[in-house]
C-alpha cells in the first residue's frame, strides 16, 4: 500500500498542470486497460490515472466517489483482481482458470471483503449473457465502503476466455448517483469488444 | 511471571478462605449505579449512543432462541444479581469480540460464538466483559488515555486476536468503545475467573479459550507462511496481556481454584445449531483456509462432522481451487449428503464440482435438483445454463 | 490508492506547486446568494471522526479521541449558531428509521464534497471534462431530499464533516515531503468541510472544505478554531 502512495506522490510530483486524468469524448476507444478492450463511448467520460491493480482501469464522470466504471483485462490463472496490500497477511483471492461462471461473483465478493475491509457485501441476481460477443455473465451487487460510509450499488458484467478473466462493473452511491447513470453504463456495456 | 504470583497472591488474600469445590464466594453487588462525576456522565452519554447503535444495527441478530441462550449463559456465570440489568446485543460479525458500556450494555459477535467450544469458555469472555463493568474500569481508563499521546488502535488488538483485520468504521467504533489498559485487562481476567469459581463452570475454560485463539493464529500464520510470535511479555504497544501470558496465569489460577463441572460442551452447539449455517458461510468468507480448518476441527471434536461442517469445509476446497482441491470439495459434499444434509448449497456445490471435473451428466442431475429445491433462487438462471440445452451443449 | 491518500496526497501536489493560482476551498453554484433573514435552515448533527493512520494507510478510529472531539465541535457550534444570519434549527441524528435516510443523504454529501476537493479544487487534478467552464460549480445528492418528513419547512440544510488522522504514516510523508525540497507539512490528515444544500433541488450551493484545517479538535480552543474556519464565509452572513 506504501509503494502505491509513494508513487502517486512521484506522480503528482513530476506532473505539469495539465491533467493527469484523460478525456473520453463520445466515439470509438480502444487500448482500454493495456489493450484488453474496446468499446464505443456514447457520452463523456474521464479515464483516471490512478488505479487499484495493474489490469484494471476506471472511468468516471463526475469523480470515482460518485460514479465509477472499472474494467478488469485479462486477469490470469492464480492472480487476485487487485493488487494485494499485504501479499502475507491480507492476501486477497485468486482467479482460477477452471472457474466456471457461477463462480465469478463469489470471487468479486470475496477480493472485495477483503480490500475494502467490509463485512457485508451482497451480491444480488445474475444471469447469463452475452457479453463482447461471448458467453457471460451479468450480476448485481451492494455494499457499504467503510471508508466514506456510502452504501454502493454495482452491476457488473464477466467473461473467461483464454483462461482469463475480462470484466467491466459500474459502482455508485444506491442514492441517486446509481440509477442516474447506469444508463450510460449499459451503453458502454453493450459496445465493449475484446481486443483479439 | 513474578507479577503474576504477586497479583494471584494478592487475590487470594482477597477471597474468602475456603478454596473448596464452591469456589470463591463474591462481595455484595449494589446495582443501579449512577454517574456522579461530568467524567462519568459523558462516559454514560457515549454508552447510550453506542447502545443505540447496536440497537439498530443491520448485523444485529435477533433470533429469541440465541439471545435467551447466551442471557442464561451470562446469567450462570455472574449470577442473577448481576445479570438483570444487562442489555446484550448479538451482532452477525466474523470475529472474536465482546464488548460492555459503562451503563451496562453487552455486545458479542458471532465470531466469538462460532470460536467457544461451550458454555463455560462463552460464559469465561462474557464475565470477563462484566467485570469491567464491575470494577467500573472504563471511567479509570477515559480519565488515564487523555494525558496519554500513545494510543493504540483498538482494532489493532482485535485483529491480532482474530488474525483478520476488522476495517469497518462504525463497528469498530463500537468495539473500541471501552479499550483498557495492560493492568486492566488482568484485573478483569481475575475477577472473571471468580465469577467463574463461583458458578457451576469449571474456571479451567477461562484459559482454554484463549489457548484455542493462539492455536488459531498459529494455523492461519501457518497457513499464509508467517511466523507467528508468541510474545511473552506484552509489547510496547499491548494494552493487553499477550495471550500467552493469558493462558498461563489463568491456568495457574484455575488450579488453585481446583474446581471441576459441566463446561457444556455440547450444549453449546445445540444453542447455536440454528444459526450456525449462517456463521460459517461467513467465516469461509474470510478467505482464511487455515484457520477456518482449525475451527471447523475444533467444533468437530464435539460434534463429529456434521452435515453442515462438512458443507463449509467442501466449500472452502471449492473456492480455494488448487490442483487437487477439486476432488477433496467433491468427496466432502458427497460425504455432507451421506450424512442427511442435502441443502440446496450442497447440491449447487457438488454440481458444480462434478462439472469442472468433467462429469458433466451427474453434475448436471444435481443442479437439476437445486433448482427444483429453490426456482427463485438470485443464480437460478445462471445455474440452468449448466443443464443440458434442447437446442444444444451449454459451453 | 486508497481515496483518502489520495487527497492528502493531491495536497502534497498543491503545496509543492509553484502555480500562481491559490488552492480553491469555497464552492458557490453559479447565480447563488443568500440574504441574510429570508431563509430557513436545518443544521444536522455533525460527524466528527478522529483517529489514527494505519500503516496501510487506512483510518483506524479511535472512540476516546473521537467523543472528546464531537463535544468541543458541538459546543462551538452552538456558541455560532445565532452568528450565521439566518434561523439555524438544530437536528439530532438517532437510530431510527427516519434518522436513517439523513445519514445517507450526510454520508452522500461527504463522497460529493470528497470529489469537488479532489476533482474541482484542484487545478491539476481537475477531471478534463469538468475544466471547459471554471465558473461552473454543479454538484448535487438528488431531488430525493426533498421527500424527507424531517426536512419540512426548512430550505437548506448545513452539513458538516470533519475527519482527523493522526499517526506515524504522517510523519513519513513529512519526511518525503521535506526530502522533495523543505516545504513544512504538518503530519496527519485534517479534513473538513462544510455544505450548504437546498433542500427542493439537492444541489450543494456553497461548500466549504479544506484539507489543511487547523486546530486539534481534541481541545476546546482547537475546536474553536476549526469550527470558525469551517464557517468562514458563510452565505448570509451579516456583518458582525
Amino acid at each position: 500500500m506504501r509503494k502505491i502512495a509513494i508513487a502517486g506522490w512521484l506522480l503528482f510530483a513530476t506532473v505539469t498542470p495539465a491533467s493527469a486524468h484523460k478525456l473520453i469524448e463520445p466515439g470509438p476507444v480502444i487500448g482500454i486497460a493495456k489493450g484488453s478492450f474496446s468499446a464505443t463511448a456514447t457520452s463523456t467520460w474521464n479515464r483516471l490515472q490512478q488505479k487499484e491493480g495493474k489490469f484494471q482501469e476506471i472511468w468516471t464522470i463526475d469523480g470515482d466517489h460518485l460514479n465509477r466504471v472499472i474494467f478488469l483485462g485479462g486477469v490470469p490463472d492464480g492472480e487476485p483482481l487487485l493488487t494485494e496490500r499485504d501479499k502475507k497477511r491480507d492476501p486477497l483471492p485468486k482467479f482460477a482458470a477452471q472457474m466456471l461462471l457461477p463462480d465469478i461473483p463469489v470471487l468479486f465478493e470475496r477480493t472485495y471483503r477483503s480490500y475494502y475491509g467490509t463485512p457485508v457485501v451482497e451480491v444480488g441476481a445474475m444471469e447469463p449473457v452475452t457479453f463482447a460477443g461471448e458467453q457471460g455473465i451479468r450480476f448485481e451487487y451492494g455494499y457499504t465502503d467503510t471508508q466514506d460510509e456510502v452504501e454502493r450499488r454495482g452491476e457488473a458484467f464477466a467473461v473467461v476466455r483464454n483462461k482469463q478473466l475480462f470484466m467491466i462493473a459500474f459502482e455508485a452511491p444506491k442514492l441517486y448517483y446509481f440509477e442516474r447513470d447506469v444508463g450510460s453504463f449499459h451503453a458502454l456495456a453493450r459496445s465493449v469488444k475484446l481486443a483479439r | 511471571m513474578r507479577k503474576a504470583l504477586a497479583l494471584a497472591a494478592g487475590l487470594l488474600a482477597l477471597a474468602q478462605p475456603c478454596l473448596a469445590e464452591e469456589g470463591y464466594s463474591l462481595p455484595a453487588y449494589t446495582a443501579a449505579y449512577e454517574p456522579r462525576t461530568v467524567d462519568e456522565r459523558g462516559l454514560w452519554m457515549d454508552a447510550d449512543d453506542y447502545e443505540k447503535l447496536w440497537a439498530g444495527s443491520p448485523t444485529r441478530i435477533n433470533d429469541k432462541e440465541l439471545n435467551d441462550y447466551v442471557r442464561r449463559v451470562l446469567c450462570q456465570t455472574v449470577g442473577r444479581d448481576r445479570c438483570a440489568s444487562v442489555r446484550i446485543y448479538i451482532l452477525d460479525i466474523p470475529a472474536f469480540n465482546a464488548s460492555m458500556t459503562a451503563n451496562g450494555a453487552m455486545s458479542v459477535w458471532s465470531g466469538l460464538l462460532l470460536r467457544v467450544r461451550s458454555e463455560a469458555e462463552l460464559g469465561a469472555v462474557l464475565g470477563h466483559e462484566f467485570a469491567h463493568f464491575e470494577l467500573r474500569h472504563s471511567l479509570k481508563g477515559f480519565q488515564n488515555r487523555r494525558t496519554t499521546s500513545d494510543v493504540m488502535a483498538w482494532i489493532e488488538v482485535l485483529g491480532s486476536i482474530a488474525q483478520r483485520d476488522v476495517r469497518d468504521a462504525q463497528l469498530s467504533l463500537i468495539g473500541s468503545a471501552y479499550r483498557f489498559d495492560r493492568q486492566q485487562e488482568k484485573d478483569a481476567d481475575l475477577l472473571g475467573l471468580r465469577y467463574l469459581g463461583a458458578s457451576s463452570y469449571p474456571s479451567r475454560a477461562a484459559s482454554e479459550v484463549w489457548q484455542h485463539l493462539m492455536e488459531e493464529a498459529d494455523a492461519t500464520a501457518a497457513g499464509r507462511k508467517i511466523r507467528r510470535q508468541q510474545r511473552y511479555q506484552a509489547g510496547f504497544f499491548d494494552t493487553h496481556p499477550t495471550e500467552l501470558s493469558r493462558a498461563d496465569y489463568l491456568l495457574a489460577e484455575a488450579m488453585k481454584i481446583g474446581d471441576t463441572g459441566d463446561a457444556g460442551a455440547k450444549s453449546h452447539y445445540a444453542a447455536i445449531a440454528g444459526q450456525l449455517p449462517r456463521f460459517l458461510a461467513s467465516q469461509t468468507k474470510l478467505n482464511d483456509f487455515a484457520g477456518t480448518e482449525y475451527i471447523l476441527s475444533g467444533i468437530a471434536a464435539t460434534t463429529g462432522w456434521t452435515g453442515e461442517l462438512l458443507q463449509a469445509r467442501a466449500d472452502m476446497f471449492a473456492t480455494r481451487a488448487n490442483p487437487r482441491d477439486l476432488i477433496t470439495a467433491t468427496t466432502l459434499y458427497l460425504n455432507a449428503i451421506d450424512a442427511g444434509y442435502r441443502r440446496p448449497e450442497t447440491l449447487r456445490g457438488l454440481g458444480l464440482s462434478l462439472i469442472k471435473s468433467g462429469q458433466r451428466e451427474e453434475g448436471a442431475r444435481y443442479l437439476s435438483e437445486y433448482l427444483e429445491a429453490v426456482p427463485g433462487a438470485p443464480d437460478a438462471k445462471l445455474i440452468s445454463f449448466y443443464l443440458p440445452q434442447p437446442t444444444g451443449n451449454p459451453k | 490508492m486508497d481515496k483518502v491518500c489520495r487527497v492528502f496526497a493531491l495536497f502534497l501536489f498543491a503545496c509543492c506547486a509553484t502555480a500562481a493560482s491559490a488552492q480553491e476551498k469555497t464552492g458557490i453554484k453559479q447565480g447563488f446568494e443568500l440574504k441574510p433573514g429570508t431563509a430557513r435552515i436545518l443544521l444536522l448533527e455533525p460527524s466528527v471522526r478522529v483517529g489514527a493512520q494505519s500503516t496501510g494507510g487506512l483510518f483506524e478510529p479511535n472512540a476516546d479521541w473521537t467523543a472528546q472531539s464531537k463535544q468541543n465541535i458541538e459546543r462551538e457550534l452552538v456558541a455560532i449558531q445565532g452568528r450565521l444570519g439566518n434561523a439555524i434549527d438544530r437536528h439530532e441524528l438517532d437510530a431510527t428509521d427516519s434518522s436513517a435516510d439523513l445519514r445517507r443523504y450526510h454520508a452522500l454529501f461527504g463522497a460529493v464534497a470528497d470529489s469537488v476537493i479532489e476533482y474541482q479544487f484542484f487545478p491539476g487534478n481537475r477531471l478534463p471534462s469538468k475544466k471547459k467552464d471554471k465558473r461552473l460549480f454543479e454538484w448535487s445528492v438528488g431531488p430525493g431530499l426533498r421527500a424527507l418528513p424531517a426536512l419540512d419547512g426548512y430550505d437548506y440544510i448545513l452539513v458538516i464533516r470533519t475527519k482527523d488522522a493522526f499517526g506515524s504514516t504522517g510523519r513519513k510523508l513529512l519526511q518525503f515531503a521535506a526530502a522533495m525540497g523543505g516545504i513544512g507539512v504538518q503530519s496527519g490528515e485534517h479534513v473538513g468541510m462544510a455544505g450548504l444544500i437546498d433542500v427542493r433541488s439537492g444541489d450543494l450551493v456553497w461548500l466549504n472544505a479544506d484539507l489543511k484545517m487547523g486546530g486539534d479538535v481534541r481541545t476546546a480552543e482547537g475546536a474553536n478554531k476549526r469550527v470558525r474556519q469551517l464557517l468562514e464565509g458563510f452565505p448570509g452572513r451579516g456583518a458582525e
